[in-house]
């Protein structure tokens, strides 16, 4: 198998940030899916919560949104693109570690939340 | 007088959401880039309505102003729907770096501009209505504008949590709908797509304006930070 290509979503943002986040986001997932590379998209769980700073949620959304989209048109190619979200504190190398295991075919298109936080939040 | 704008009311959809909340008694102001917003305020006001149009580009920067400004003149703002959005769809591996950004900038970013500066105006029981798609679970050929429409449920959970309890914040997500778009398409593309919505139809304009007139009323006092899939289905049977 390729090497896994771990997009991370930049946190911090401004609202001007978040057209250049996302096309940056798209811009690299697609080069990776070119390369055959099984992509996973590493989000801050805070954002997909919805509690973040609002540009920070807009961006973490959207790639979601786009990890569908993407999953859902490389069914037939066989593309790999799938999202990650852990909490800011979550460590690193666990992480990464749930990432190898995630990029299989078998789960792309999904969303993968860590760290029990969203228990009894709504589902995205 | 309570007013409400509507963003995208020259399409088929904002048109419909523009007419359903006139005629619930809201005083509407029609934005749109095309000056035939100004034509659905026309009809409006000739049949008695209160209405004004607002034409222009939601992507610049002054833009929510101008649209606050107007809204104003109208009465006191209670309602807003971000409605107004594009489409540029093509294969991920040849959507280019402009169609992407068009499509983030017009239905994402404009929209969370918009209701972020009007929420600091609205009054208590005001809303906000934020017009998703069904498209945000996934839509081949349509990366960017997936990453548009489920970024724009982010920023209506985000919006609802800072909001409340003054304001309500909630989004509709339309499937397929009946518009002048989906009689262009070929009739074995439009076949296909209505025999996957469990409905056996493409749902109309009136559908969409009928949720969000829900959404904007007392009726839906305890509906916020959500998403209604108005999709026939759809998106049950995936």
């Amino acid at each position: 198998m390729s090497e896994i290509y771990l997009h991370e979503a930049r946190t911090g943002l401004d609202v001007a940030d978040v057209e250049e986040e996302l096309t940056r986001g798209f811009l690299a997932v697609r080069d990776a899916i070119v390369d055959d590379r099984p992509v996973v998209v590493c989000l801050d769980e805070q954002a997909v919560q919805a509690v973040a700073p609002l540009p920070d949620v807009a961006v973490a959304h959207g790639l979601i949104g786009m990890v569908r989209a993407l999953a859902t048109e490389g069914r037939k190619p066989g593309w790999t693109v799938v999202a990650l979200s852990v909490p800011e504190q979550f460590d690193r190398e666990e992480r990464d570690s749930w990432a190898q295991r995630l990029a299989f075919p078998a789960a792309t298109g999904s969303l993968l939340r860590l760290g029990g936080e969203h228990l009894g939040r709504v589902v995205v | 007088v309570k007013s409400a704008v509507i963003t995208g009311a020259a399409g088929a959809i904002g048109r419909a959401i523009a007419e359903r909340l006139a005629a619930s008694g809201l005083a509407v102001l029609c934005v749109d880039a095309s000056p035939a917003a100004t034509d659905v305020a026309s009809a409006l006001a000739d049949e008695g309505h209160r209405a004004a149009a607002c034409v222009l580009d939601l992507t610049s920067d002054d833009a929510p102003k101008a649209v606050l400004s107007a809204a104003a003149e109208l009465g006191d703002l209670s309602v807003v729907v971000n409605n107004a959005g594009i489409t540029r769809d093509g294969r991920a591996t040849s959507l280019s770096q402009g169609d992407f950004r068009a499509v983030i900038a017009v239905n994402l970013v404009a929209p969370l501009r918009l209701a972020e500066a009007a929420a600091e105006t609205m009054g208590e029981g005001g809303t906000i209505i934020n017009i998703s798609s069904r498209a945000a679970l996934g839509n081949p050929g349509q990366a960017n504008y997936a990453a548009s429409k489920s970024g724009l449920i982010g920023v209506t959970r985000a919006l609802a949590l800072r909001f409340a309890p003054r304001l309500r914040v909630n989004a509709v997500a339309p499937g397929l709908i009946d518009t002048p778009m989906t009689a262009a398409m070929p009739p074995k593309v439009l076949e296909k797509l209505v025999a996957r919505i469990p409905a056996g139809r493409p749902g109309k304009p009136a559908d969409i304006a009928d949720t969000v007139a829900y959404l904007a009323s007392p009726q839906a006092s305890y509906v916020n930070g959500q998403v209604l899939l108005v999709c026939g289905g759809r998106s049950v049977a995936g």
